[in-house]
């Protein structure tokens, strides 16, 4: 029974950081925490960068302290 | 075992000398005692920070790898006389042993248990699949 509805394909996401063995997430490695803050500066939710509720924490955790050493902006104006 | 992360950021103004001279004054202060020892000293140099801070814009990282080997330190008494210090910027310490540990952990076990082709799920024990939006 196929619904007539439009079938789209979604890329799957896959976390980032479970693909690439990544298990501690460096408050230091600005380069990387800069992928998941995109121009306003906000924490990308896991909902568009796929990453997993695991690393997202982790990923939180970091760029907080990262904010804290003025690593990274809390906002962009 | 216990190991830290102490990053300081010191006000630009502050030369290199003198910068070069805490960082002394605090590298004495952590190994008095002998309860810790500062395994790498990186001194970043001066780096653009990403937000003003005291009307400052750029700052000089210096960051020092602590061990401790039984957990007792005085860190304490050194984030206290950071805070008075108001050549300081910032300065945050963070513990890293066990997040290290688990770290190592985890990418111990794909390996160890067969990380043959035909098993690809691995044990993230609390993660939804979540492809579904």
């Amino acid at each position: 029974m196929a619904r007539p509805r439009k079938v789209f394909f979604r890329r799957r996401k896959v976390c980032k950081f479970c693909a690439d063995h990544i298990d501690y997430i460096d408050y230091k490695d600005v380069k990387l925490l800069q992928q998941f803050i995109p121009e306003r500066s906000k924490i990308l939710p896991r909902r568009i960068s796929g990453t997993c509720a695991r690393h997202q924490r982790f990923l939180q955790q970091a760029i907080k302290r990262a904010r804290h050493l003025a690593l990274i902006p809390f906002t962009t104006d | 075992m216990r190991t830290y992360e102490l990053m300081f950021v010191v006000d630009p103004r502050v030369s290199d000398e003198e910068v070069v001279t805490m960082t002394q004054d605090y590298r004495q202060m952590i190994t008095a005692g002998n309860t810790a020892e500062i395994t790498t000293e990186e001194n970043w140099g001066r780096r653009k920070l990403a937000y003003p801070i005291n009307k400052v814009n750029e700052g000089k990282y210096v960051l020092f790898f602590i061990q401790s080997p039984d957990g007792k330190n005085n860190l304490h008494e050194v984030e206290h006389r950071m805070r008075q210090n108001d050549k300081i910027l910032r300065f945050l310490t963070v513990r890293t042993d066990e997040d290290l540990k688990r770290a190592a952990r985890r990418n111990a076990a794909p390996s160890a248990g067969g990380s043959s082709a035909v098993t690809e799920d691995r044990d993230d024990d609390d993660i939804e699949p979540g492809e579904e939006i």
